[in-house]
């Protein structure tokens, strides 16, 4: 089976503290990282080739420097990686970035299954894969926690969804596109012979041209979200230690949650 | 004394001996081949004495199982006699006439030498049978969870029995036919215990006792022609493999100290140990060299808390599997069978602390832990299967620079101090470069460590400076744990880090032992060269130059842990007890220390993940016998033995401190400091 597997470059925000603050991790230079949710996702396709065989190709839409995720998704075992990559490009909002995405997908040719993280941890808004799943016309099965049973030949795919307070069993024809949460599997570790293979691969690069868009179609000119600034969310918190033995302090804990309404 | 039909009888069975012996013992050599690399043998002169000295001396086996050694001494120092023995018997027998050394007082004090050994290799080799096959040592078993050849159980006892036969046969006849050849030839007073047996001959006819006198040639010397060829498929080629192995085994800056891989030749395509034929050659030879006697299980912490892991049992397995194929291997055939498996099982691969007292105790020179780390570099690099915990460490050392992903600021735990430690930064004329290490720079506990070993300095007026945000992971948890890419990455940029820093030309100090012996024992190899040492070594040189004023006024009974990374893999044992003997006088020992010092459970990457399952914990075991001491502080040396001591102190429900040497001396200054004060006003 063909199996399509999106992915993102995002800045680390494990980094995130005192001494650099969102705006100077998401400058240029900044540690970068596979958008951790996607980690998921290619280790879903991964183990989905594995079990049915096939093809998994990785599609990341990003700045010349997102190669470097595709080498991780490469070293962990993807058959092909494809960067669409266009300085025009720069500010897409989710709505374009999906049509974007949908006229690479295009270009790769036929699928039967696409997978995405949940979200992406930089802009948050889980709603690139949504609307990709839109624009292909294909049904989507978020916030999936398990596969239950992905049938090529039936073309069906059964799958449990994590929700907020009930798992929710969904089967669907394919080809479909997935989100993936973190519960689904344990990412692999890249080993070195996948390193190496990655190392030598080299990740074709999709401009506009390549893709036929026009690059009034693209970027900001086309978005209809812009970013006032990237400054991190202020936070009011008051910070109080509790004191006492262990007991005593979870009773206080306790007390003061219920207090506070938290529980 | 042979007729003519017995010499030739002789001649030909010598011949069809040696052949067969020529074909097992180049199958052994051709299975060695297999390996990787190449055995030893720079400066051979040295080597051959190492040889010699180890044979004669036993490798100071005696400080393990003392009686069962004497034993094993007695036996062996006959039998490097018999090597000489047995030419003479045969030229004897085949020489008409001769004599070796007629009965000059060389004669004398040769056939004297030779009665007492005989007698000695007896009674020890009765006594060995005795404690195998009666009274059943428990040494001699491996635990029913540990993973064993099948054979083996059965095997160990049966090659033991028919060696132990062989024995009692060759010498035991050896010694008859000496009372036989008195008892013709009238008594000799050099031969004490032959001629009081000889008296067991009188009024047996002169046909009989000749009959009896080539009996015993030909079952003394006729054993050893059965036997050679069979050597190489007995464990008891562990008399001449012993000494080969530790003749040719490989220098290394410490015993700790693995071989860097080549990332760079795109020809090699494996890394670690997968099959058995992946191993150095060094380490194949340990499986000829193994006498299967359990004591590196007797000094294996994982092993003692009931895990899965024996490093007997691992060359054990390997020496069953070689010997099942060593015909196939010598001619070049493939062995694809994977060590997991058959060598040890996965859990047992990951218990491994890495800590050393399998290589400490061993008296042939094998190094089970290598294998362990060669096959995990295997299960990280080709396989990518290892437990799910440490992955989380390894992209921190990745990412972060530091095994607990932490983000923070490396000088955080400078804040707290009330003098200003500088980096290189900005104080690059620095003497002495502290390396804080991620423990000192991130967990609570040894910040407080790295403050006081700062406030030592500061106070020795020791001028040194810390590298603050620019320091990284040294990457020993990767490398023991397996993946020596990411150590190799995080290696290189501490060597340019350092480099920069001119450290090459100061002396670094570290409050970490892990970070000692990779920094000083292991960056050699990859191009950096430091001189590192540990924080209580500097503590000792200032305490002794009096540029500490101690009053040791706390005189509490303290007992000290060896961390394996300073001690064993260091060498270093007397540093920490001088320091630690300037603030606290009464030292009490622990039942295990000094290089029979038994892990805190933490090294081998074990503390970034769960601890294989077992009888219980290694740090539990190990915080007893500190307890035991009676002493009610702990004193240690290292970052990972501080929290897992203190951890199992606190499960213990705290009956002891446990404070790292610098900060029980920097509390003594601390004092010293309050007292002068005071007296000032």
């Amino acid at each position: 089976m063909n199996i399509i597997a999106l992915v993102k470059q995002t800045p680390d925000t494990a980094q995130l503290s005192a001494s650099m603050d969102g705006v100077k991790l998401s400058a240029e230079g900044g540690p970068r990282i596979v958008n951790p949710w996607d980690e998921y996702t290619l280790e879903t396709a991964i183990q989905a080739r594995e079990e049915h065989g096939g093809k998994v190709t990785a599609l990341c839409l990003g700045p010349p420097e997102a190669a470097d995720a595709l080498k991780t998704a490469l070293a962990m075992g993807v058959d092909e990686a494809v960067l669409v990559s266009d300085p025009a490009m720069a500010y897409s909002d989710s709505l374009t970035s999906a049509r974007i995405l949908v006229a690479a997908i295009g270009k790769i040719g036929t699928f039967d299954l696409i997978v995405g993280g949940r979200a992406a941890i930089d802009g948050n808004t889980a709603a690139t894969t949504v609307q990709v799943a839109a624009l292909l016309g294909v049904p989507l099965v978020s916030y999936v926690a398990e596969l239950r049973n992905l049938d090529p030949a039936d073309r069906t795919i059964s799958a449990v969804r994590l929700l907020e307070k009930a798992r929710e069993t969904v089967t669907s024809r394919l080809p479909a596109l997935i989100t993936v949460v973190k519960e689904i599997n344990e990412p692999r570790y890249p080993s070195l012979i996948g390193i190496r293979k990655a190392a030598r691969a080299s990740i074709p690069v999709w401009t506009c041209a390549d893709l036929g868009l026009d690059a009034t179609e693209v970027g900001s000119n086309a978005s209809g979200v812009e970013w006032q600034s990237e400054l991190p969310p202020l936070r009011e918190a008051n910070i109080e230690m509790i004191d006492g033995g262990p007991e005593d302090a979870a009773r206080t804990l306790v007390d003061r949650l219920i207090e506070e309404k938290v529980i | 004394m042979l007729s003519p039909y017995e010499k030739i009888l002789f001649a030909l069975l010598a011949v069809f001996s040696l052949y067969l012996a020529s074909v097992t013992f180049r199958r052994m050599i051709g299975t060695i081949k297999r390996g990787q690399g190449r055995l030893a043998w720079n400066g051979l002169p040295g080597r051959l004495l190492t040889g010699v000295k180890t044979l004669a001396g036993q490798n100071n086996m005696i400080r393990n199982r003392p009686l069962v050694s004497l034993a094993h001494t007695g036996i062996a120092w006959a039998f490097i006699l018999y090597m000489a023995v047995n030419l003479v018997d045969v030229l004897e027998g085949l020489v008409t006439g001769f004599v070796f050394l007629e009965d000059g007082t060389a004669g004398q004090v040769y056939r004297l030498l030779v009665d007492l050994l005989t007698l000695a290799a007896l009674a020890g080799m009765v006594a060995l049978l005795i404690r195998r096959f009666i009274v059943k040592s428990p040494d001699l078993a491996v635990a029913p969870n540990v993973k064993l050849h099948p054979r083996a159980t059965v095997g160990i006892r049966r090659d033991s029995l028919i060696v132990g036969l062989f024995i009692l046969g060759h010498v035991g006849f050896r010694f008859l036919g000496a009372s036989f050849d008195i008892a013709i030839h009238g008594a000799d007073p050099w031969q004490p215990f032959a001629s009081l047996a000889a008296g067991l001959w009188t009024g047996v006819e002169p046909s009989l006792l000749t009959f009896g006198l080539h009996a015993s040639w030909w079952i003394a010397i006729g054993l050893v022609l059965a036997f050679l060829p069979w050597f190489p498929y007995s464990k008891h080629a562990h008399l001449f493999m012993g000494p080969f192995n530790l003749m040719t085994s490989p220098e290394r800056t410490s015993p700790g100290a693995l071989d860097a891989l080549d990332f760079e030749d795109e020809t090699i395509e494996q890394f670690g140990a997968g099959r058995i034929t992946d191993l150095d050659r060094t380490h194949i030879t340990d499986a000829f060299a193994c006498i299967m006697c359990n004591r590196c299980q007797d000094a294996c912490p994982a092993y003692a808390t009931g895990k899965e892991l024996s490093p007997a049992a691992l060359e054990v397995n390997k020496r069953y599997h070689l010997r099942d194929h060593m015909k196939n291997l010598a001619k070049g055939g493939e062995d694809t069978e994977p060590m997991l498996g058959y060598a040890m099982s996965e859990s047992a691969l990951w218990a491994c602390t890495a800590c050393g007292a399998c290589t400490e105790a061993c008296p042939v020179g094998n190094e089970p832990m290598f294998d362990i780390l060669a096959m995990r570099r295997n299960q990280v690099l080709m396989e990518s299967a290892f437990p799910n915990e440490l992955k989380g460490a390894f992209t921190g050392i990745e990412r972060n620079g530091n095994p607990w992903q932490m983000a923070g600021d490396r000088m955080e735990w400078t804040e707290t101090l009330d003098f200003k430690v500088p980096t290189v930064a900005e104080h690059p004329d620095y003497e002495v470069l502290f390396w804080v290490g991620c423990a000192g720079a991130f967990d609570p506990g040894a910040r407080d460590t790295a403050r006081a070993i700062a406030t030592v300095l500061h106070r020795a007026g020791v001028d040194f400076a810390v590298l603050g945000n620019d320091e990284s992971c040294t990457g020993d948890l990767a490398r023991r744990a397996g993946n020596e890419y990411l150590f190799s990455i995080a290696a290189e940029g501490n060597i340019e880090t350092l480099n920069a820093a001119g450290a090459g030309r100061k002396k670094t100090v570290t409050g970490c032992p892990h970070c000692l012996h990779t920094l000083g024992n292991e960056y050699g190899a990859l191009g950096g060269r430091f001189e590192v040492m540990h924080h209580t070594q500097l503590i000792g040189e200032l305490a002794k130059a009096g540029r500490l004023a101690m009053p040791g006024r706390e005189d509490t009974p303290t007992t000290y842990h060896d961390p394996c990374y300073l001690g064993r893999h260091g060498g270093e044992y007397e540093a920490p007890r001088q320091a630690l003997a300037a603030a606290r006088p009464s030292l009490v020992e622990m039942a295990r220390s000094r290089n029979r010092s038994f892990c805190c459970g933490a090294g081998g990457a074990q503390v970034w993940k769960e601890e294989e399952e077992g009888r219980e914990a290694v740090s539990d075991q190990r915080f007893r016998e500190a307890r035991e001491t009676g002493a009610d502080t702990l004193a240690v040396g290292c970052p990972f033995c501080a929290r897992m001591m203190n951890d199992a102190n606190k499960r213990a429900g705290e009956p002891m401190r446990v404070r790292d040497i610098a900060e029980i001396v920097a509390e003594s200054i601390q004092d010293e400091r309050e007292r002068t004060h005071h007296d000032d006003g």
